[in-house]
């Protein structure tokens, strides 16, 4: 089950399951979730803290570390099954054709060695041997597309402010002209003007590549300024895809429309936001629908069968009986189809199971 | 009349500096700011780091000392109290910090949050009743005690984490909590159910909160007014609606400017200024302090203060482009 994109999409995920594998039971970290990436595109990840986001990415660079593994699914980059390739194939993929801008990336930065040498580092170490003089002349390239000035190479990272290490990094994690650019929070932990500013190149170097770049934020204001897609990842589980755009301004999964409902904005006031309850301990999760302790609309069924990924409409993919199987239910709510509204008035804050029909 | 509850004036802190060395530049300067009594509200004190706020934080709470300026609680100047007034003092002005993991101690559970400063502040002897105060402090912030108590920190999230500071903080019946990034390391679906126990505790308990932040979006949702510091200096101040809605100062103007709303039909708007000025310019210490990065920089600005200017009802800019 995929999401529709361009004949031959950059980067297609099928069925990936990932779980760590704890002395209590395996915890089910992404669940059996299929998304793609057509070429260009700027696909954004969004979820609470523990819903796989990470885990996600790191498992498109085969970097699931133990207790982690990857169970299953298919990831191909280009066609081809990347979880097929020998280790140093991979060692090739990535960087090359996959490049990783990690959280917290400033803080990855050598305190011991000059930007200059971290670069060629990178650049040596997928590339092999580069004359000194090309070298030097890419890495001054490099810098200007960040936005750096030529100097910042012989600098060390202590004297660099945040958004200069960041961009450093950006520089790094572009050096080689990757098709896939995945940042993960790629401007927390810096003020919100440089925020700004970071992201504004970062998506500029993205464009200059023609470079594609899957996009995690906790900043969901950041990912809606940026993001051609948005998938909402729940507990291991993609419960939605769609265009930018259309989800922010109608999402349909319930879970979805509480998590942009519960955002705190300057166009408006609101009263009575976020989600009651908590997200699931994954390692005993609710069967089936994760998300029907906390869904305002859940009755027996989304307990006794799992949802599909079902299509609303063009391009807009959802998890939710409510659209699977409407006639499951004795009224199908407005707020279902209409988006925001009546959503959090339904369920009183602090409960944490908020079923009503049942 | 009453004095007021919280009065700051004049403050200014710099650290460093001793016999030798020379101090710092002022990490915070000529700061004012008033809580009148019987008007609870929550003020924000917003800005980027290094602009000041959690050094005001920490000089509201006494746990600073200003380099000059002075703060009253009731009328009190908090560096003349005596012993039992510092005992009120301690007990009426509450803090919540911005990291909800570092505030405990992992070996403990967490119901010794709530016995210590029962017994800290002998708010009773008697096991029952001290069940029942953290029982209804904990139902206050929307927490099931049965479901927290008996638990170690670690098997709470940082949401609970953070209502279970709230719920200690309000067991004391404090008159003012000092908030310093209370939801910073929080999930952003949780932030506002964290902020809207605040507004509860100010309608429904009368305490007021010196809200501390960097992010402008939480703030316009909660406050009554705020304050924008950059520098260690306010450089535009006035009721939250007027200073969001209509900023005045170019900084302010900035700041609202880069917040990321998340709505994709209102694009950000404009491209940043040069990379150098966002990031590198440094704070100017003769005059304006925002003089180096200011799009509208004049002359005058570098050298000389400029002092605040009414710019609406309840709004003042310290700019010289509203003089």
């Amino acid at each position: 089950m995929t999401v529709v994109a361009d004949s031959a999409p950059l980067l297609q995920i099928e069925n990936l399951r990932v779980y760590y594998w704890t002395q209590a039971g395996p915890v089910k970290a992404v669940d059996d979730i299929s998304f793609s990436i057509s070429a260009n595109e700027r696909f954004g990840f969004i979820g609470e803290s523990g819903c796989g986001k990470t885990t996600t990415i790191m498992a498109i660079l085969r970097l699931i570390r133990r207790p982690g593994r990857i169970e299953g699914g298919r990831i191909l980059l280009k066609g081809n099954d990347i979880l097929t390739l020998s280790g140093e194939d991979m060692r090739q993929t990535r960087w090359n054709r996959i490049s990783l801008i990690p959280q917290g990336a400033m803080n990855s930065l050598n305190p011991v060695m000059r930007v200059r040498d971290q670069i060629a580092d990178a650049i040596v170490t997928h590339r092999g041997a580069v004359p000194n003089r090309e070298l030097r002349e890419r890495i001054g390239d490099l810098l200007e597309t960040v936005q750096l000035s030529a100097d910042v190479a012989d600098m060390f990272p202590h004297e660099l402010s945040g958004g200069m290490k960041q961009r450093a990094c950006i520089a790094m994690a572009t050096a080689l002209e990757p098709e896939l650019i995945i940042a993960d929070e790629p401007t927390s932990a810096l003020d919100v003007v440089v925020q700004k500013a970071v992201m504004e190149t970062l998506i500029g170097v993205q464009e200059r590549m023609d470079a594609s770049m899957i996009l995690i934020g906790h900043d969901m204001g950041m990912t809606a300024q940026v993001a051609d897609r948005v998938g909402v990842m729940y507990a291991g589980k993609l419960v939605e895809v769609a265009e930018t755009r259309e989800l922010f301004r109608q999402p349909q999964h319930p879970y979805s429309q509480a998590l942009i409902s519960s955002l705190p904005s300057i166009r408006e006031k609101k009263r009575g936001g976020g989600i009651p309850g908590l997200p699931p301990f994954l390692l005993n999760p609710p069967e089936n629908c994760l998300f029907h302790p906390r869904c305002p609309h859940a009755i027996a069924y989304c307990r006794e069968t799992p949802p599909p990924m079902h299509r609303v409409k063009f391009g807009h993919m959802a998890a939710c009986h409510l659209y699977s199987a409407p006639e499951q239910f004795d009224s199908v709510p407005d707020s279902a189809i209409g988006g925001l509204s009546g959503m959090m008035a339904a369920t009183e804050p602090g409960a944490s199971t908020g079923r009503q029909a049942e | 009349m009453a004095p007021p509850l919280l009065e700051i004036r004049d403050l200014t802190k710099s650290y460093g500096g001793g016999l030798f060395r020379r101090p710092s530049p002022p990490a915070l300067e000529g700061f004012s700011l008033s809580f009148a009594e019987g008007e609870p509200k929550i003020t924000t004190i917003a800005g980027e780091s290094g602009s000041g706020k959690t050094t005001l934080a920490n000089l509201a709470l006494d746990f600073i000392h200003p380099t000059s300026g002075q703060i009253f609680y009731r009328g009190q100047d908090i560096s003349e109290m005596s012993r039992s007034e510092r005992f009120i003092f301690r007990r009426e002005v509450q803090a919540i910090f911005q990291d909800p993991f570092g505030t405990y101690n992992p070996f403990y559970k967490v119901d010794a949050v709530f016995n210590t400063v029962i017994q800290k502040f002998r708010l009773t002897n008697d096991r029952s009743e001290r069940r029942r105060l953290t029982e209804e402090a904990m139902e206050v912030v929307g927490l099931r005690p049965n479901e927290i108590l008996g638990k170690y920190p670690h098997e709470l999230s940082g949401g609970q984490r953070q209502r279970i500071m709230v719920a200690r903080a309000f067991l004391l019946k404090p008159r003012i909590i000092v908030a310093d990034e209370p939801v910073s390391m929080i999930d952003a679906s949780l932030q506002m159910r964290i902020l809207e126990i605040f507004r509860d505790l100010k309608e429904e308990y009368g305490i007021s909160f010196l809200y501390i932040t960097h992010d402008l979006s939480t703030a316009y949702q909660i406050s009554d007014d705020i304050f924008i510091l950059y520098g260690g200096s306010v450089m535009e101040s006035g009721d939250i609606e007027g200073v969001i809605q209509n900023p005045h100062h170019p900084y302010t103007q900035l700041l609202v400017g880069s917040i990321t709303l998340p709505e994709p039909d209102v694009r950000w708007e404009g491209r940043s200024a040069s990379v150098a000025s966002e990031e590198t310019a440094a704070i100017n210490l003769e005059g304006c302090k925002f003089y180096h990065r200011c799009a509208h920089a004049m002359d005058r600005c570098a050298s000389g203060t400029p002092p605040n200017y009414a710019v609406g009802p309840n709004q003042s800019a310290s700019c010289f482009l509203f003089e």
